[in-house]
């Protein structure tokens, strides 16, 4: 009883009891995600131990490797965050897939236009161009859930396979954005001026990881400090008591929807004009999904993501290193992504569930030492 | 297009569209029962790799289809336990078993890459070979191998059992009240754990008839190239009710074929516009934009029995 008290109160300080809990409980996850990994890269007939350890110097051995990991982190950076938006008001927004292409298509529309401005301007426009169109592709389930009551995990999801197919479309000869006479169709090569900067010569690391920190950054404080961010988190909390305390939930569902969409875009444009250059049928695949995985394992927390989304571009990273050194396949890092985050969430509900009993039985005891003075 | 080229589409279309309908099959019921497994994709993965690798070392299809059936309702069983025990989301859980699918097909396909080289052992065909003559229905059905001639019986019964028996009745009232379910004495949980299950084995089936049906070969990089959402889509435009799914599944092959074949000739309407269809009609038909569906009350909610 004495202890279930101390664990109570430890949980209720505020600020280091929520951070513990929410810190502990994706960390048993990931332990689990990696032990179950481990059987799959020992099935295999390599020592787990060897694999995980160049895993481990691939991702941080090297200053090229440090990059490497940035650069990959960038998508999952700025995309996850909006998925984390989402999670913190209850709304599974699976469209980050979607948002990405279609961002990347708008990225690219603006990119390649010869336009006589200086490269920051450029590149400006290039990135405001992708969160629009990713905009608009957002709006679609967005309007659907928030005024029609539709299911946005589904609509989401199939958003995500319409704009595949659209972007397939879209750089497929005679479209304006294709290049002419390709061996595979792809869109032209953006113009130099909205290509982004690179921070370290004979790296290709752009400035996508800084932007998507910041992003990280300011939601939390967002999410924390704004009425908006109040009026997202009580959403999430419960629905009904956001409506009876004059929420206009109908508004507010279709905004957190629609940041993850503009965040996702940005995603994508960032992904173009750093890295890709170009616009082709599935040019990031599965990235869209990673970030629903990077948003998940931080529990929907924006500051969360910012481990999360470095602990799974260390595992791709690091992956293509296991493969060569000693002959696991690479794609071992995305099953281990998989299995953590699922490990991760199946934690999260046992958790939750042990809490509420230690509530309840707390305030039953309680109850039952007010009876007892009554009997007196 | 000449007499030829349709009698080839119709023949494409049933081919594409039967993995699509016995997949569909337990879909439909583990969604009725209020859970979307959003696994197929992933479980159709494992079941097209488990078919060409069994068949490859036993040679044998029957048990390569066991083998396959045993693998998917253990996937089926897997999903069921994190989504309907530890109530995860059902379609995150679903689309990181599809990630893992993804993965960890490519991985075991490399390891066994000798499989690469030969066709295996695959369905064999219904009918003898003097049926093949018959104008249009020799070519269009019966060259059909036997998987389609059991996706196209497996729709009635999915319906008879649906509606007819007392199991279907309890799957769909659990689906729409697990409250009430448990309250007339139902095991709700121990019920859902069935469809989910069941649709596991149907899935993993499904995946073995896109490599064991025809081509007997394995292509590592999701050869299933989203068409377990294909069925999903399905599902919903159906109206999770099995027949309508059905055609909603032959209309989505028709569809696939119709795309394959503008690739190769050209055609007016751009082919990709054929691949959106699905998932355009899914989402108009969850807009209530076309027909009337549905869903079951708790269409992927988790059902807590402490919960009142």
């Amino acid at each position: 009883m004495n202890k279930t008290k101390e664990k109570q109160a430890f949980i209720s300080l505020p600020g280091i009891g929520e951070l513990a809990l929410s810190g502990v409980r994706p960390l048993i996850g990931i332990l689990l995600g990696l032990l179950a990994g481990a059987v799959f890269i020992a099935l295999s007939g390599v020592n787990p131990l060897d694999a995980y350890l160049s895993m481990l110097t691939g991702a941080v051995g090297s200053p090229v490797s440090i990059s490497n990991v940035l650069v990959r982190a960038s998508p999952l950076l700025i995309g996850g965050v909006g998925v984390a938006i989402g999670i913190k008001a209850s709304l599974w927004n699976i469209g980050s897939e979607g948002y990405i292409y279609t961002g990347a298509l708008g990225a690219v529309a603006v990119g390649i236009a010869p336009l006589p401005v200086p490269p920051i301007i450029h590149i400006i426009l290039a990135i405001l161009a992708a969160m629009g169109v990713a905009a608009l592709w957002g709006l679609v389930p967005a309007y659907l859930r928030a005024y029609r009551g539709v299911n946005e995990v589904v609509t989401t999801i199939m958003m995500n396979y319409v704009a595949m197919f659209f972007i397939s479309w879209m750089v497929h000869e005679p479209q304006p954005l294709a290049e002419p006479g390709s061996f595979f169709p792809m869109s032209k090569i953006i113009a130099p001026t909205a290509k982004l900067p690179i921070l370290i010569r004979g790296t290709s690391l752009h400035p996508g990881f800084i932007i998507g920190i910041a992003a990280c950054i300011f939601f939390y404080l967002v999410l924390r400090f704004t009425p908006f961010g109040f009026r997202t988190r009580m959403l999430g909390a419960n629905p009904e008591a956001a409506r009876y305390a004059g929420v206009n939930v109908r508004r507010q569902i279709l905004y957190v929807l629609l940041i993850g969409a503009v965040m996702g875009g940005m995603a994508g444009s960032f992904e173009i004009m750093g890295l890709k250059m170009r616009v082709f049928q599935e040019f990031v695949a599965g990235v869209g999904y990673e970030c629903v995985a990077v948003a998940l394992l931080a529990g929907g927390n924006p500051l969360g993501v910012i481990p999360s989304a470095l602990f799974f571009s260390a595992l791709k990273a690091g992956g293509a290193t296991m493969s060569i050194q000693t002959g696991v396949g690479a794609p071992m890092s995305v099953v281990i992504i998989g299995l953590c985050v699922i490990f991760v969430i199946a934690v999260g509900y046992g958790e939750r569930k042990r809490l509420e009993k230690l509530s309840e039985s707390e305030q039953e005891g309680e109850e039952n030492t007010e009876a007892k003075q009554y009997v007196r | 297009m000449s007499g030829d080229q349709i009698i080839d589409w119709l023949q494409a279309s049933l081919r594409w569209g039967a993995p699509l309908i016995v997949v569909s099959f337990g879909e439909v019921f583990a969604e009725r029962s209020g859970v979307i497994n959003v696994g197929i994709e992933g479980i159709m993965l494992f079941g097209a790799l488990a078919g060409v690798a069994i068949s490859f070392f036993t040679g044998n299809v029957l048990i390569a289809v066991i083998g396959t059936l045993l693998l998917g309702s253990l996937l089926g069983l897997t999903f069921a336990f994190f989504t309907v025990t530890r109530k995860t989301n059902q379609v995150v859980t679903g689309l990181m078993l599809n990630l893992i699918a993804l993965g960890g097909t490519n991985l075991l396909f490399a390891m066994i890459s000798e499989t690469r080289s030969e066709r295996v052992a695959t369905f064999p065909v219904l009918f003898p070979e003097s049926f093949f003559d018959i104008p249009i229905l020799g070519p269009v059905l019966f060259r059909q191998p036997l998987s389609v001639w059991i996706a196209l019986v497996l729709p009635f019964i999915a319906s008879w059992i649906l509606y007819r028996t007392d199991w279907g009745l309890n799957v769909r009232a659990i689906g729409d009240n697990p409250q009430a379910g448990a309250t007339a004495g139902l095991r709700v949980l121990k019920l859902k754990y069935k469809t989910v299950i069941l649709s596991g084995i149907f899935a993993a089936l499904g995946g073995a008839m896109l490599t064991l049906g025809e081509v007997g070969y394995f292509a590592s990089g999701g050869m299933t190239a989203g068409r377990g959402f294909v069925v999903l889509a399905a599902v919903v435009v159906g109206g999770w009710d099995p027949l309508r799914t059905a055609l909603a599944c032959l209309a989505f092959g028709a569809a696939d074929a119709a795309q394959l074949r503008m690739q190769t000739t050209g055609s007016a309407i751009p082919y990709q516009f054929l691949q959106m269809l699905p998932y355009i009609l899914t989402i108009a038909a969850l807009a209530g934009v076309v027909g009337r569906t549905r869903p079951p009350k708790t269409w992927g909610a988790p059902y807590d029995p402490e919960d009142i």
